[in-house]
């Protein structure tokens, strides 16, 4: 490139101030906002969500981090969406605390990103309660600046096992007494259906095709060790890239393979291009089965594929057809407020919040004595759109039923049918 | 591996590089002509993806869209040129910084448009491609086929536009010296605004052609400059025969990476670039470029 000479000039030019062309300034001010990016300086030691004065009757702060950009932004949207119509469906009060609205953040799909945030969570805007990150990866990355900063959060997606359970070392992260989750283990949605497809439905063998990243091989490895206990086996393992571009070559080499019965992890485009070839090579006219984690077929998914996804079969914890009170109703007043259908998402965060405003119920609104809180946050059980939801006490994980779900096409569109049910699974996690 | 897989996976490589070529063409026309790495590119191929959505759901014909798209897109180029890269002719890395700036203006809009927005969507093929028909006794979808013989088409119609052509003739003239083309009487102000739709126009096509295949959805315009840039890089920078080797190449290489080493699936096309770019840093078709 012919750029070297104005590269060279620059660097000519550079440390002289005599005249700040508009180079240097740019230069400069982007060296500045490095720096301010980095780790901020105040150590999380004391921040001011330990504030000992008695907060019954102050506004409660909640921080919300959420994808707002790049691939998950449509996630974070949803959550979003949810928090503030449970919000507004509580006429903006939970127990005798008025609750403004949250402050949003946006963790960009960054770990480093979402340090930054919670750091000011923390440090500047001294939130009451933390809730919201869809990414495994930022949820580790944040786990022990909120556990030392006392500061109580709600993983509303991340299905990282390691975040609700004792690891050797806190490596890659381990549980805390702050952190609860209201959505799910990963192994809660991969394991059970294994054992499920081998004892209850025969399937001797499978093959697993995931997507390499931690998530895909924690889900494969669950999968494996329930089919196992089941009394199947798993006959091999393929992996892709995490957005992935194309798929072909991949279902390729599945139809090369004799084993019918594919388990997999994959999600949102992944989901889709994988699907979509899966059609296209004509895996399921040669005998092959899909089977995987909910997410596999969840709405956004199915909205695309259609009914190239019938006869998949998944397990999660919820689906929109999902027949109980609750259900109807968040579905419902969600559909009437936005003109959408929730989605599994909106579930997770919708959940997370109710968890807070029961606790908060039971405190009188008090959440200055953080044990406290933690112990009525522990006590907290509800119907939940998706069943019966209790934390695990020693983990924090959610306690919750897994449904068997089909995806079939019911008045002309490609729906997640629950064929069967999976009571309380709870994470093996201690 | 059976040959018959291996005949298959071919398929599969050789229509990952059509894909490739489609989509680097034209960044390499931009910069073979205006020495300016037009960094909008991904930005071009993703707004072209999206109004082939809308094209397609208004008109119900990918059709339609398939001619449209890029002449929306080269009107875009059309005026992006005059109104910015010309101001700063001659200074090639602030034209690059602008592009940048050009991509994310454009990226944001189409986030915070409602119907195109955040979410992943997909480009069904238009009806008459959307089927598999029996390879070897194997279903193969159409469209990739389809994809093989446009990629094939458009890179034979460039390079005899390329040789042949006046057009053609004024760009090579364009590329081995732009000033002396311009003291030969040519209007270099056209020629350059005309490379440059031309660019964008290959750009937004390739969003019609591509979004059946990879989808649309935010980040769609970096994955698609990053493929881009490797297949110039490795194919040789600013030739349109070099876009064609890098696409040739890096297309059944990664499909091929894939099969063999998944679990290197990721970087492996980055590793031929690396390994291009070390033993032939201009590329494997480029020339030595004389520093302006």
């Amino acid at each position: 490139m012919s750029g070297s000479t104005t590269t060279n000039e620059l660097a000519k030019h550079r440390g002289y101030t005599y005249r700040l062309t508009r180079r240097q300034f740019l230069v400069a001010s982007s060296a500045a906002a490095l720096a301010a990016c980095g780790p901020a300086a105040t150590p999380s030691g004391a921040p001011a969500t330990t504030s000992a004065a008695a907060t019954a009757g102050k506004p409660l702060k909640l921080g919300i981090l959420l994808p707002f950009t790049k691939v998950y932004a449509e996630l974070g949207n949803s959550m979003k969406r949810s928090a503030d119509l449970y919000i507004k469906s509580k006429g903006g009060k939970f127990a005798n605390r008025t609750v403004p609205a949250p402050i949003y953040e946006d963790e960009a799909n960054d770990p480093q990103v979402g340090l930054q945030k919670t750091q000011k969570f923390i440090d500047q805007d001294q939130v009451d309660v933390m809730l919201g990150i869809v990414a495994t990866p930022i949820a580790y990355a944040i786990r022990n600046v909120v556990d030392s900063a006392k500061l109580i959060f709600i993983e509303t997606n991340a299905g990282g096992n390691a975040l609700t359970r004792t690891t050797t070392d806190c490596k890659p992260a381990c549980k805390s007494k702050y952190i609860f989750r209201s959505s799910f283990s990963s192994w809660q949605i991969s394991n059970p259906i294994g054992e499920y497809l081998a004892s209850k439905k025969g399937v001797k063998e499978a093959f697993t095709f995931v997507s390499d990243y931690g998530f895909g091989t924690e889900s494969q490895a669950d999968f494996t060790a329930g089919l196992t206990k089941g009394g199947g086996k798993v006959t091999g393992t393929l992996k892709a890239p995490l957005g992935n571009n194309d798929f072909l070559p991949f279902v390729t080499q599945l139809k090369a393979q004799p084993t019918k019965d594919i388990y997999s992890f994959f999600s949102g485009t992944d989901a889709i291009g994988y699907i979509k070839a899966w059609n296209q090579l004509g895996l399921s006219a040669a005998g092959y089965k899909m089977n995987g984690a909910g997410f596999l077929t969840e709405q956004d998914v199915l909205k695309e594929v259609k009914e190239q996804a019938v006869g998949a079969i998944t397990s999660l914890f919820w689906a929109v057809t999902l027949d109980n009170p609750e259900n109807k109703a968040f579905t419902d007043l969600y559909q009437k407020e936005y003109n959408l259908l929730p989605d599994v998402f909106a579930v997770q965060q919708w959940d997370g919040m109710r968890a807070v405003d029961e606790a908060l119920q039971k405190l009188g609104g008090d959440t200055s004595d953080k044990d406290r809180f933690i112990r009525a946050l522990e006590d907290t059980s509800f119907k939940s759109p998706r069943g019966d939801f209790a934390f695990d006490k020693d983990t924090h994980n959610p306690i919750q039923d897994m449904y068997i779900r089909e995806v079939k096409v019911v008045g002309g569109q490609a729906v997640n049918v629950i064929s069967d049910k999976i009571a309380r699974v709870q994470d093996p996690g201690k | 591996m059976s040959p018959e897989l291996a005949f298959l996976q071919a398929l599969n490589g050789i229509s990952f590089g059509a894909l490739l070529f489609i989509l680097a063409a034209g960044l390499s026309l931009i910069f073979g002509m205006m020495d300016v790495v037009n960094l909008a590119h991904g930005a071009f191929y993703m707004l072209g993806a999206y109004v082939a959505l809308s094209v397609v759901r208004t008109t119900g014909s990918f059709w339609v869209a398939l001619v449209a798209v890029p002449l929306a897109l080269g009107a875009l180029g059309l005026v992006v040129e005059p109104l910015l890269l010309r101001r700063l002719r001659g200074r090639h890395l602030d034209q690059v910084l602008i592009t940048v700036g050009v991509a994310l203006v454009i990226t944001d809009l189409i986030r915070l448009k409602p119907d195109w927005g955040a979410e992943v969507r997909t480009l069904p093929p238009p009806d008459a491609l959307a089927g598999s028909i029996a390879i070897l006794g194997n279903d193969y979808p159409v469209y990739r086929l389809f994809v093989i013989a446009f990629g094939v088409t458009l890179a034979l119609s460039l390079a005899a536009l390329h040789r042949r052509s006046r057009a053609g003739a004024l760009i090579r003239a364009g590329v081995d010296d732009a000033q002396m083309l311009s003291a030969l009487g040519v209007d270099t102000d056209r020629l350059f605004a005309v490379t440059y739709a031309t660019g964008a126009a290959l750009a937004g096509l390739a969003g019609v052609v591509a979004a059946p295949v990879l989808g649309l959805q935010p980040g769609m315009d970096v994955e698609a400059l990053v493929l881009s840039l490797i297949v110039v890089v490795v194919g040789g920078l600013g030739t349109l025969g070099g876009a064609q080797v890098g696409a040739a190449l890096v297309g059944p290489a990664d499909t091929f990476g894939k099969v063999f080493v998944p679990q290197f699936a990721l970087f492996f096309i980055f590793a031929i670039m690396a390994l291009v770019l070390l033993l032939r840093p201009s590329g494997l078709l480029g020339r030595i470029r004389v520093i302006r």
